[in-house]
């Protein structure tokens, strides 16, 4: 799948970012095919959260390189639509969800210039599209987890971009929102942009996602969901944690004759 | 108390006129920037930078041998931004949090600056520089020079706010999206930081240091309380502080004795204090009245919602029973027939006989109601 | 065993403390070596020096343009204090902030309020200060040359070996006193009666006022440690206006926004009032300077005085 797209969504050669002596990401290399929906996945602590944000310049790398189709981030800033996590703001801030969506649009606008008709229009579209229009005029405050996650989406869906980076963004959601959040990446990826998620629930990797990329400080293997999204690998990016995550619940590629084995292989 | 006097000094009298003038527009910056230092967490940086400013003070004086205000207040700004600057490395290259560090710039820079206060007393000449008239300031004696310094200064701040709104706004609710945009959020952090310790520095002449954060607090919370907008708020805030302010002058000029800085910050807590009481959805008193009715809602519903289950029972939603029995199911056996008389007055139970209750038919129906919007616990 | 060390090192530090502060209580025969006298402020310092003369080593706390009323004690002013024989200071609470340390120092020195001989019925006690006097006495010549005869007494009492020395030391500068009151009293008579309104930043010089016969006007009060309000500068520009005052005075241990502050409100009023000069208030000028000695000072306060009130537009 991957050789027959032009170029690469965004390429990762030797990243290495350390935050006071300790490495968060060592020696990354990345080939993240475009249009496609990607899970990051790892530990806690493992550096998924760092390297979405090296992907935006938010971090400054020990080493190594982000190219955002073959060019450097900082000249590719409008391909790259963000949705951070949910608890990096203050909700009890003074702001519509209108508002909030608006702000999507400060990067096209620029210096100075505000938010004019045109942008509000886009900016209920995109409620709409993440179906929240009804809320357009409410506080942020008065908002449910779902809700707050949705109107962070529809924050980056105006921004137009080509690449959207989500930081968990099924943390702490119900299963409506999810299912609703679901859909509208997957009608992203019809339309031919590229999504990277990084993702806690193993269990709906294969349902999910076309492409995955396992990480724990180091890249331990990237590829189709198919083929990477293996025990071995697993095992490898987890370490001794994988026990707490079985019980025979692991699901897509791994193949069913090893799910029983699984309780005696592992103690 | 003369109020036509009062009001008529305000405009005529040159010297009312221009410190209220001075105190207005100082209340007015102090209070929009306040908003920001509030949303983003650094009200209390008020308080650091103004007591890092008063070494900046008597070093100016020493260092470049000069009384004018100009060069004290810019003394000020130096010292109070390297307060800043010394605070945001202390966060980000050590382990103490924030709140640990600035207590310790705040009493390491204040600390330094009455020694060089205790200092200065002994050269001579030093006292006409009226450095520790900085304390507490020395409102009743601002000149227009003064004024017009405040109102530069606190001009260009004001535009710049207006000018980078919404700059501000997205770096003030999420840094790290706005860095995602590509702003510059760095410098946009030092500007706005910068600004702030400008209000601050030119409040401190009216104020004094020891009391100067009030006056970036308290009109900030104050106007939190009456508006979820931004743009109202920092407009209530600038209202509030060119308030206290010109209230602040023209009580204190009433009568001899009383000292004009601190009645202003008097009047700015006083606001903040009914605001945070008495506002209408976020004030105290308001939501302790909602509390308590939410609660008085609550156990009424519990209780009819036993009333129709026990009747339920016998096949008759409107069979009655003994309130003693309502009580074994409630938790909190002791508010069931406050919530019964409660139920009376909206007409959904009847007091059939002695301490027997029944659902009214209107009470049915309002129980079914409950059922169907599955709130039915 | 372990418990007798513990109790005794507690006892040996009590021990060791208390050894330490009662140094000087020896009844010291002081007529061996200079006296060692430390003085609040620089009037005071000049007029020991003036009684003392060869056998008294003066230290002075306050210098030049410091204000007493704010000053507190520093480390080195605590131990210059420790080592004095003597220490001399103004009271009337003059010197606010050093209280407490004058007080712990007469538990081993001798400490002279220098107003205590000034009969009560001769210090004025200002309405709004209820139960205080106002400390500036110096500014009466006649009241100064009365603190004079306490520091001469005190300095006998401790060196009663030296009485000649002092007492003639006394009556030479007595002397010259009684010749700067002369010349105030002649120099004042040349200004018209109308312009004796002296106006200054503080209440200092109500004695000056009521011995020449002058009247005076504080923006502040007795003390600087009050802040002056809009009424007190409305009030003060008033009454200059009203007057038709040509000159106001700054002072040199006070900032002259004050002052300034009350010259624009009287402008404003349509009055031109000039600042006359900067006077001495709290403190003499620089040591080695004329107006670093209370003779100079005086003289030089009423000379500026003079000149700036005299002069009719």
């Amino acid at each position: 799948m991957t050789d027959t797209l032009p170029m690469s969504a965004i390429t990762v050669n030797d990243l290495t970012v350390a935050y006071k002596d300790q490495p968060v990401l060592w020696d990354v290399d990345l080939d993240i095919p475009a249009g496609t929906l990607v899970a990051i996945v790892g530990p806690n602590g493992a550096g998924k959260t760092t390297l979405l944000k090296s992907f935006l310049g938010l971090v400054r790398p020990a080493a190594g390189q982000v190219l955002i189709f073959n060019k450097p981030f900082s000249q590719q800033r409008r391909m790259l639509g963000y949705v951070p996590q949910r608890g990096s703001v203050d909700w009890d801030f003074p702001t519509s969800v209108a508002d909030v969506v608006m702000m999507g649009r400060y990067g096209t606008l620029g210096w100075v210039r505000r938010p004019g008709s045109a942008d509000r229009l886009k900016a209920l579209k995109a409620l709409e599209q993440v179906g929240m229009l009804e809320f357009a005029e409410r506080q942020i405050s008065q908002l449910s987890g779902g809700q707050q996650q949705r109107v962070f989406l529809a924050r980056a869906l105006v921004q137009e971009a080509q690449i959207y980076l989500m930081d968990e963004p099924f943390q702490g959601v119900d299963a409506v929102t999810e299912r609703a959040i679901v859909e509208i990446l997957r009608n992203l990826r019809e339309g031919g942009k590229t999504v990277v998620v990084v993702h806690h629930d193993l269990q709906t990797i294969a349902e999910y996602f076309d492409w995955v990329a396992l990480l724990n400080v180091r890249k331990i293997a990237a590829g189709p969901v198919a083929e990477v999204f293996t025990e071995e690998h697993l095992r490898r990016t987890y370490g001794g944690r994988l026990a707490l995550f079985s019980d025979g619940k692991l699901n897509g590629s791994v193949l069913p004759e090893q799910l029983i084995e699984l309780p005696e292989a592992i103690h | 108390m003369d109020w036509a006097k009062i009001i008529h000094d305000l405009f005529f009298d040159y010297t009312v006129r221009t410190v209220a003038t001075g105190s207005t527009l100082l209340g007015i910056v102090s209070g929009v920037l306040g908003v920001f230092a509030m949303l983003r967490r650094q009200s209390l940086l008020g308080d650091t930078v103004s007591h890092a400013a008063l070494p900046g003070v008597a070093l100016a004086f020493l260092l470049l041998n000069s009384k004018a205000p100009l060069v004290l207040l810019l003394g000020a700004m130096t010292a109070g931004w390297l307060g800043m600057l010394a605070l945001m490395a202390i966060v980000r290259n050590t382990r103490i949090k924030l709140d640990s560090a600035m207590a310790l710039i705040l009493s390491v820079f204040f600390g330094f600056g009455i020694v060089l206060l205790s200092y200065t007393q002994r050269l001579p000449d030093a006292s006409q520089a009226g450095l520790n008239k900085f304390l507490f300031g020395q409102a009743a004696t601002m000149l227009e020079a003064d004024v017009i310094t405040i109102g530069i200064l606190g001009g260009i701040a004001l535009l710049l706010v207006i000018v980078l709104w919404k700059e501000f706004k997205i770096l003030s609710f999420d840094r790290d999206y706005a860095a995602g945009l590509g702003f510059p959020v760095g410098v946009l952090d030092i500007l706005l930081t910068t600004l702030l310790v400008t209000a601050i520095v030119i409040g401190l002449q009216a104020v004094g240091v020891i009391l100067m954060s009030a006056m970036v607090v308290a009109p900030a919370a104050a106007a939190r309380q009456w508006s979820d907008r931004l743009w109202v708020i920092v407009v209530l805030s600038a209202g509030f502080g060119a308030f206290s302010g010109v209230s602040g002058v023209l009580i204190s000029g009433t009568r001899t004795g009383l000292a004009t800085g601190p009645t202003i910050v008097v009047i700015a807590s006083t606001i903040a204090l009914l605001s945070l009481l008495f506002a209408p959805n976020r004030g105290v008193i308001f939501t302790s009245f909602r509390d308590l009715k939410n609660k008085r809602t609550m156990r009424a519903e519990t209780v009819i919602q036993s009333l129709y289950l026990l009747a339920k029972q016998h096949g008759d939603p409107q069979y009655p029973h003994a309130e003693a029995v309502l009580r074994t199911m409630s938790a909190n056996p002791l508010s069931v027939k406050r919530s019964l008389k409660h139920l009376e007055s909206n007409g959904l139970v009847a007091n059939v006989h002695e301490s027997r209750w029944a659902l009214t038919a209107q009470g049915v129906l309002h129980v079914e109601k409950l059922v169907a919007r599955r709130r039915f616990l | 065993m372990k418990i007798f060390i513990a109790l005794l090192f507690p006892l040996l530090l009590t021990f060791l403390t208390g050894c330490a502060t009662s140094g000087s209580q020896a009844a010291e025969d002081l007529s061996t070596r200079k006296i060692l006298a430390t003085t609040t402020v620089g009037m005071i310092s000049d007029l020991v020096t003036h009684i003392g003369g060869e056998r008294v080593e003066v230290t002075g706390l306050m210098g030049a343009g410091v204000d007493p009323h704010l000053y507190k004690a520093s480390e080195g002013d605590v131990r210059a204090l420790e080592r004095a024989d003597i220490i001399f200071y103004n009271g009337l609470h003059l010197e606010a902030g050093m209280s407490g340390v004058l007080e712990r120092m007469a538990d081993n020195r001798k400490v002279v309020e220098v107003t205590r001989g000034i009969p009560r019925d001769l210090l004025l006690a200002p309405a709004e200060f209820a139960g205080a006097y106002d400390p500036h006495v110096w500014f009466d010549v006649t009241l100064w040359m009365q603190a004079g005869e306490t520091v001469r007494d005190s300095l006998i009492e401790i060196d009663p070996g030296s009485r000649d020395i002092y007492e003639q030391n006394y009556d030479k500068y007595m002397a010259e006193l009684e010749k700067l009151n002369a010349y105030v009293l002649e120099q004042v008579a040349r200004i018209p009666v109308a312009h004796r309104v002296l106006v200054t930043a503080h209440d200092a010089y109500n004695y000056f006022g009521r011995a020449y016969e002058f009247e005076v006007v504080g923006l502040q009060g007795i003390s600087t440690e009050a802040e002056a309000s809009t009424a007190d500068v409305q009030n003060l520009a008033e009454f200059i206006v009203s007057r038709q005052i040509p000159a106001i005075f700054v002072e040199t241990s006070i900032s002259p926004r004050t002052i300034e502050a009350v010259q624009a409100a009287v402008k404003s009023r349509g009055w031109d009032v000039k600042i006359g000069g900067q006077l001495f208030s709290d403190a003499m000028g620089d040591a080695n300077t004329v107006e670093g000695t209370y003779i100079g000072m005086v003289r030089y306060n009423v000379d500026t005085i003079v000149e700036a009130l005299i002069s009719q537009p």
